[in-house]
């Protein structure tokens, strides 16, 4: 009977978690992103940018919303190291995919990356938010213009939005985050990845 | 009472104590790596029956480093050193390929332990000075790292007798520390 009610208290009150993979390559600003993220929504802890190093590995943040908590996955984006993305899909609500809009040399390298994210089959229908990030650096283009030149066709089963990000500054980020966890909740892969765990926890 | 003034203390003051144990197969490098971090010098060692424990200052952090002997016969001592572990750092010879499943297995073993639960991985694919070794991408998917999704972890490509790596990889531990602690 207690269980019951546990279970019911719980089903109440606890928060939906999601998490979120952030994904780009490397330098784009992944890890000075989710730091920024922590330093915003944990109030003052977090890394500052110049003591990023390149993650060769996993970062994690966690964080909590009025309404959801959040635990982001941070990879690191080298070439060699890009294999291991593809092991964390299965059990993401959402992508974040970043991009270093002030170096248009890496736009190449990001759009097919990407592609390659948008194509695999564990991440089908998992809503994807787009940060042009670096905003705060000369040079650097918005999220329209980004848009433009990523020119995608084949992103119409996903919810997904472009936004203007600065990682350094933080403008931007929450919006973005407001948006993700509002197509998380309403996502049928949010239902798939709750029935799967349902089922998993059952056994 | 008394942990908060200490916590109170040491956090005005910036330096912090974590306890880091350095595990992996025998003949991984694990002696090397410590006297190469705390000394800067190559030592010749000979097989660790028992432990090695010394004390790394880097980055504001002491970091209490414990090496435990690798043998097999040895491994399940491991567990005694567990409690109150704040990071593992796991070597891995990364020539060594014909040992690379004992060392996956040995490794989400001690993954797997509820005393190192909260422990942050940092992992050296060590011996990359020598012909053959594995590069950093090729451990990573040897060691099945991915399956690591609860708590953060790193892999540096190292050599220990040229001292390539070490400290990148304490780099990244006493940044990942230091928010831990700040945290707690």
């Amino acid at each position: 009977m207690f269980s019951l009610f546990y279970g019911l208290w719980k089903y109440v009150f606890t928060k939906d978690e999601f998490r979120v993979l952030i994904l780009g390559v490397d330098k784009a600003g992944k890890t000075t992103l989710l730091e920024k993220l922590k330093s915003i929504y944990l109030k003052g802890e977090g890394l500052p940018p110049d003591r990023v190093v390149p993650t060769v590995g996993l970062n994690i943040g966690r964080i909590e919303d009025v309404n959801a908590k959040l635990v982001f996955w941070d990879l690191g984006g080298q070439v060699g190291l890009r294999t291991i993305w593809e092991k964390y899909y299965e059990e993401a609500h959402a992508i974040m995919f970043v991009i270093d809009a002030a170096t248009a040399s890496s736009f190449e390298d990001a759009k097919s990356a990407l592609e390659k994210v948008i194509r695999h089959e564990h991440l089908r229908g998992a809503p994807l938010l787009i940060v042009a990030n670096k905003q705060d650096l000369p040079g650097v283009i918005n999220d329209e213009e980004l848009t433009k030149f990523l020119n995608f066709k084949e992103l119409d089963d996903r919810p997904y939005m472009f936004q203007a990000v600065s990682a350094y500054d933080g403008r931007g980020i929450k919006s973005g985050i407001e948006w993700l966890v509002e197509q998380m909740e309403k996502s049928k892969r949010t239902e798939t990845l709750r029935a799967r765990a349902g089922v998993a926890g059952s056994i | 009472m008394g942990i908060v003034f200490t916590r109170l203390f040491s956090s005005l003051f910036g330096n912090r104590e974590a306890r880091i144990l350095v595990l992996g197969l025998d003949n991984a490098g694990k002696t090397t790596i410590l006297y190469r971090l705390q000394m800067g010098e190559v030592v010749s060692t000979i097989p660790t029956i028992g432990f090695n424990v010394e004390t790394v200052q880097y980055n504001n952090i002491k970091f209490q480093v414990w090496d435990l002997g690798g043998q097999t016969s040895i491994r399940p001592y491991w567990r005694c050193y567990f409690p109150n572990t704040q990071a593992i750092i796991y070597v891995v010879d990364s020539s060594d390929t014909d040992r690379l499943v004992t060392a996956k297995e040995e490794f989400h073993a001690i993954l797997e332990e509820d005393e190192l639960k909260g422990a942050v991985v940092l992992v050296y694919a060590n011996k990359q000075d020598l012909p053959g070794a594995l590069d950093d991408a090729a451990i990573t998917e040897s060691l099945e790292l991915h399956k690591i999704k609860s708590r953060q972890w790193a892999i540096f490509k190292t050599s220990a007798i040229k001292g390539e790596g070490l400290f990148e990889g304490l780099d990244w531990l006493s940044n990942t520390l230091k928010l831990l602690l700040q945290a707690q």
